[in-house]
């Protein structure tokens, strides 16, 4: 028995996955993990460092990872690839400007042999703003159809009124079950 | 279950906080009002499936053997077996400047905070002198009312500070104790820390169940339950903190 194989049980027993969820600064990384955990969301500041949550969702035990976003931490990112089980990358929709520079940080995400077992959420977030893009939209600005290497989906949310963010989880936890608790 | 959190410096009046009083932070050096005091600490209370008691292989050791090691490791605190009489290493081996800045506990079905404290960050420079009492503020005396001990999901939050070295490996173990019986132990690596960071950590569980007997004798016996919180980087003890509880509050 290879030690994959031992720590994929040992992962079952406990149905504990580890999500990580990244982006650009002012992405809502950290009101998407406050708003789904329930607490007050009207005053966030930078995340300098981590938020972690563990929880436990429909049967599994949940540990969440919110990393800050800003440019100087994202050297850090790579610290806490380990043992991913599902990436989610957070993208400011209404943030035009950045796409270019958010689509380069995810292509580079995923090339990381680290996080080569993790299936991809994209959050197309702030969808409540005037200016945001469509989830379709976000879909072709980071060119997510070329994405071979990785289950994905693409959700449009909103951090602030929580819609859709439940659905976005739920459909993460699925595949990354389907994947990791019954395959062999 | 219990929870603590220690506290130094500017502690905000929890009850202050509080919105059903259902706890309340207790006389100890919590307290204490010094402008930027240098050490704080925080643990937390959570829920951990995997309860080391139930760990096979770890031997037991007693806190003889401990005092007598140049450094300590997760291993040796999984094995003891009950609360420790004395901390096992001193203020000065927290060389990363971990410090504990806030802390809280949240009612997860009605979203009621309960219990936050929080310290303005630490402004131990070059000049301030530590306090007299190098063990102030590793020890928090925490009061709660019997329905703490009924609650039935709740958050527990802590917040922490890191100095200008980063942290390659970093984790807690914290064993509470009603008397000689263990009653949780947790384990959580937080792994990676950024130099200069901030960061928090909130584990959502359910409580674990205690039995009528053993929540009366714990309502009855204020400061009997215990807890040890040991933090270690890269598998050596840097800080260790200690609180006890009573749940007799406003009886």
């Amino acid at each position: 028995m290879g030690l994959l194989t031992i720590l994929k049980k040992m992962k079952q027993k406990e149905r504990e996955m580890r999500l990580l969820m990244l982006g650009l600064d002012n992405a809502g990384k950290t009101t998407i993990l406050k708003k789904f955990n329930g607490e007050d969301v009207s005053t966030i500041s930078p995340t300098l460092g981590f938020n972690i949550k563990t929880l436990e969702h429909r049967g599994f035990k949940l540990n969440i990872w919110d990393v800050g976003g800003q440019k100087s931490l994202r050297s850090y990112w790579r610290n806490y690839f380990e043992s991913t089980d599902g990436l989610v990358w957070v993208v400011d929709s209404a943030d035009r400007l950045r796409l270019d520079d958010c689509r380069r940080e995810l292509g580079a995400l995923l090339l990381e042999e680290r996080l080569a077992g993790a299936t991809l959420l994209v959050f197309a977030n702030k969808q409540d703003l005037p200016g945001a893009l469509s989830k379709e939209a976000i879909r072709e600005a980071l060119a997510l159809d070329d994405i071979k290497s990785h289950h994905w989906c693409v959700i449009g949310c909103s951090a602030v009124t929580g819609e859709n963010l439940l659905a976005g989880v739920d459909w993460l936890l699925d595949d990354i079950a389907a994947r990791i608790f019954t395959a062999d | 279950m219990s929870y603590s959190c220690t506290s130094r410096g500017n502690s905000q009046d929890p009850s202050a906080s509080s919105a059903n009083n259902a706890a309340r932070s207790g006389d100890s050096a919590a307290d204490s009002t010094g402008s930027g005091s240098p050490t704080q600490a925080a643990a937390m209370k959570v829920k951990k499936g995997c309860n080391s008691a139930e760990v096979v292989g770890v031997p037991a050791t007693t806190e003889e053997e401990l005092q007598a090691r140049t450094a300590i490791s997760p291993e040796d605190v999984l094995g003891l077996q009950k609360i420790t009489a004395n901390y096992l290493c001193g203020p000065e081996e927290n060389i990363y400047n971990i410090d504990f800045t806030r802390f809280k506990i949240r009612d997860m079905e009605t979203g009621t905070v309960l219990f936050e404290i929080t310290k303005p960050p630490s402004t131990d420079k070059a000049g301030e002198k530590r306090d007299i009492d190098p063990n102030a503020g590793r020890f928090v005396r925490y009061q709660f009312t019997p329905a703490f001990l009924r609650l039935r999901q709740v958050g527990a939050t802590v917040e922490f500070t890191v100095g200008d070295m980063p942290i390659e490996n970093f984790r807690m173990i914290e064993r509470h104790y009603f008397r000689e019986k263990l009653l949780k132990s947790f384990d959580f690596e937080f792994g990676f820390c950024m130099p200069s960071s901030k960061n928090t950590c909130e584990h959502i569980y359910e409580f674990p169940p205690l039995s009528e007997d053993i929540i009366r004798e714990m309502v009855v016996h204020p400061y009997e339950t215990q807890s040890d919180s040991f933090y270690f980087v890269d598998n050596k003890l840097v800080m260790h903190n200690k609180a006890d509880y009573s749940y007799n509050g406003g009886t």
